[in-house]
């Protein structure tokens, strides 16, 4: 016993390992302090009752759960927010992909459009929104300009004034402003996937379907899990540009649980139904990530 | 080892530099900052701010002053934010009946405690809306009775009624301008709705025989009556600008402001925010009507400046306060934001004598306020999804207002 205590302590506790300690203390601190404190916090507010400042009261269980989970608010917004973040991935995916062929292709002018396609994810999100808003605007609008000018549509809708034309409205800045990201992901890969690759597809008579699909796509598999999951997760708390185009409204209708969290917590001071929506959001997104990384790994493997 | 004691000298040295820079840091904030949340009302300008701020620091020079203008659909989250990371500012403006929940937080300080009598004595006592419990926990800062502005080159007349109004306002819209102005889109304020319900002789709850609120009654007659009015008006009768489900009260009524609609139910600062405009329309302004056989009833808003409990430098902040409030300053303040002035030295001033203040004085002896209780931002925000269920025909108003009314009590535990 007293033989393997000294041999752990000789392991674990010797100069070098000291030193490391050290060196690690920060990082250290800054995590528990920023990221593991904060998150406790807020499984501790949902279990009990709070003020409204959200200082904790006194224990409740699983009150605040049962309260939240009764409502039929809760339930839309969470279908919601599913459909919102996959649709939205979904589309980015696509035309990522699209725009990234399009600019792996050798052409004049590609350095510039390069340029050009990274502009909406460049800027900052709120700002992006803020100008999709205006472009929204019914009367004074660019779309409405547009589409009356043109006589494509003399009587344009409300875009954010109705629920199905919101939600479309609201979902396609969240992919203009994500779509740059997945064409510069998916560019870096394409970029790596040797030149020789093609030119055997070539040969052996490959068509363009036929070497997207059997090269491009194995090529950067492993880039595509890893855009898909990171934008996963920024489209499912996107709290701005739902915020600052509707709100959530009209209604409801383009609630997502990331900003129902916000309306229940800052504007309402009901901390513990807040919390129990942000224990739902960390939940559903640990376990998306697990998903993820439970993909990637397998991927890696079979490598 | 040599190693180690390298490590241990930067740590140090890095020590040392910290404690360096905290200690000038500390002396430069020797002197007290206060600071003031600033709502940005409709004409208050930047000017105003700018040379408040400076005159102030000029005349108490041991006194940092920092407003901080925010907008008012961002106020209430502003100061709850500050308030929970526990920073909150000195001074703020806040719309009187947050008064009610900061107080329950222990927020708020009565302001006697840190306001001169002399001040105190200057309000004009009707605008006091804030003593609660016997105590004066707000200084009034805007009060206000909502009006009805009319732009008479698209009509002339006044309506006695809501029916007169709905039918004039048939009668002037025209495929560019329109009868009246009808905010859709949820925003901080319940306004237009409670001025519909309030017309209709309706309220937002029951009133207890102890002078408490009791169940919801969004959903009485008078209420359904004010919703469906709304709704014929909007989507029937389409009097409104058709983008309406879009825009909240700031950004429906520049439509006014050009000119392009006869109605609008307003507040004090429709004059300045004309002239900001640019408007060249002659506008005159009389009573919110109410229904055929119901007395007029605007609603009345007071905001108030409070100071905050946790605030590290109150004294300096009664100081601030008892600086505004003398003529020069809360005077202008006033005539800018074109709200009429609640200080008695104010009021006596000329340019307090004008229609639009005849018109204020005169809705402010029948209007009826905001119920002033905790959790209203959350009724708020229960009523505005029933108007929009039923401006978007989810439900009937009286559906509407039911489901309103049955969320408002189980929220209130009734």
């Amino acid at each position: 016993m007293g033989a393997s205590t000294t041999t752990l302590r000789s392991r674990y506790w010797n100069k070098e390992a000291q030193l490391a300690y050290l060196l690690m203390l920060p990082a250290v601190v800054l995590l528990v302090s920023l990221m593991v404190y904060p998150i406790a916090y807020v499984f501790m507010m949902s279990l009990y009752r709070t003020d409204r400042l959200g200082r904790l009261q006194e224990f409740a269980g699983m009150a605040a759960y049962l309260e939240v989970f009764s409502t039929r608010v809760f339930w839309e917004t969470t279908v919601r927010t599913a459909v919102w973040t996959v649709l939205a991935v979904v589309v980015k995916a696509v035309l990522g992909m699209i725009i990234a062929l399009v600019l792996n292709v050798e052409y004049t002018g590609r350095r510039t459009a390069r340029m050009l396609f990274i502009i909406p994810w460049a800027s900052s999100v709120p700002i992006s929104a803020m100008l999709w808003k205006w472009v929204y605007d019914h009367e004074f609008g660019l779309l409405n300009q547009t589409l009356r000018a043109t006589g494509i549509w003399t009587n344009p809708p409300v875009w954010l004034g109705a629920p199905t034309s919101a939600f479309i409205s609201t979902i396609w800045v969240d992919i203009w402003v994500g779509v740059p990201f997945m064409a510069l992901i998916f560019l870096a890969g394409m970029q790596a996937i040797s030149r020789d690759l093609y030119e055997s597809g070539e040969i052996d008579g490959a068509n363009a379907t036929q070497k997207f699909v059997n090269i491009t796509i194995p090529g950067i598999r492993h880039l595509i899990l890893i855009a898909t999951m990171l934008s996963s997760l920024w489209t499912f708390n996107d709290f701005n540009t739902v915020f600052i185009l509707t709100k959530g409204g009209p209604g409801t209708s383009t609630e997502i649980l990331i900003t129902a969290v916000y309306k229940h917590g800052f504007e309402w001071l009901r901390f513990s139904r807040a919390a129990v929506m942000a224990v739902v959001t960390f939940v559903i997104l640990t376990m998306l990530s697990l998903f993820y990384a439970r993909m990637f790994f397998r991927q890696e493997r079979d490598l | 080892m040599r190693r180690m004691r390298t490590i241990g000298v930067l740590v140090m040295v890095l020590l040392l530099l910290t404690t360096v820079l905290y200690a000038g840091g500390q002396r430069e904030e020797a002197k007290p900052t206060v600071t003031v949340l600033w709502a940005l009302y409709d004409g208050l300008t930047e000017e105003y701010r700018a040379e408040l701020q400076s005159a102030f620091m000029a005349a108490h020079p041991d006194i940092n002053l920092d407003i901080v203008p925010v907008p008012w659909d961002q106020m209430y989250d502003r100061i709850t934010t500050s308030l929970a990371g526990g920073r909150p500012p000195e001074v703020s403006v806040i719309g009187t009946r947050w008064a009610l929940e900061f107080m329950e937080l222990d927020a708020i300080v009565p302001m006697e405690d840190y306001v001169s009598q002399a001040t105190i004595d200057n309000i004009l006592p009707g605008t006091k809306e804030a003593v609660i419990e016997g105590q004066l926990m707000g200084l009034p800062v805007a009060a206000g009775a909502r009006i009805l502005a009319i732009n008479t080159d698209i009509t002339d007349k006044v309506p006695a009624t809501m029916e007169e109004m709905r039918a004039e306002a048939l009668r002037v819209t025209t495929d560019d301008r329109y009868g009246l102005i009808m905010p859709g889109r949820k925003h901080t304020e319940l306004t237009d709705f409670a001025y519909y319900l309030y017309a209709a002789g309706g309220d937002f709850f029951e009133m207890e025989p102890d002078g408490t609120y009791g169940r919801s009654t969004v959903n009485s007659p008078a209420g359904v009556k004010a919703l469906e009015f709304m709704v014929q008006l909007a989507t029937e009768d389409e009097v409104v600008p058709p983008g309406f489900m879009a825009t909240t009260r700031m950004e429906a009524h520049p439509v006014f402001y050009s000119g392009r609609a006869g109605y609008v139910m307003i507040g004090a600062w429709v004059e300045s925010a004309l002239a900001d405009a640019g408007a060249t329309f002659d506008v005159k302004y009389a009573q919110i009507p109410g229904f055929r056989g119901t007395p007029s009833t605007p609603l009345v808003i007071t905001d108030s400046l409070v100071i905050f409990k946790d605030a590290a430098n109150k004294e300096a902040a009664g100081t601030f306060i008892d600086f505004f409030y003398q003529d020069e300053w809360k005077a202008r303040f006033d005539e800018l934001i074109g709200f009429p002035p609640v200080t008695a030295s104010a009021a006596e001033l000329p340019q307090f004598q004008t229609p639009l203040y005849e018109a204020l004085n005169e809705a402010a002896v029948s209007a009826k306020p905001w119920p002033l209780m905790e959790g209203f931002a959350e009724v708020t925000d229960i009523v505005w999804d029933a108007v929009t269920a039923a401006y978007l025909g989810q439900a009937t108003p009286q559906a509407a207002l039911d489901d309103a009314a049955r969320q408002i009590d189980r929220m209130r535990g009734f």
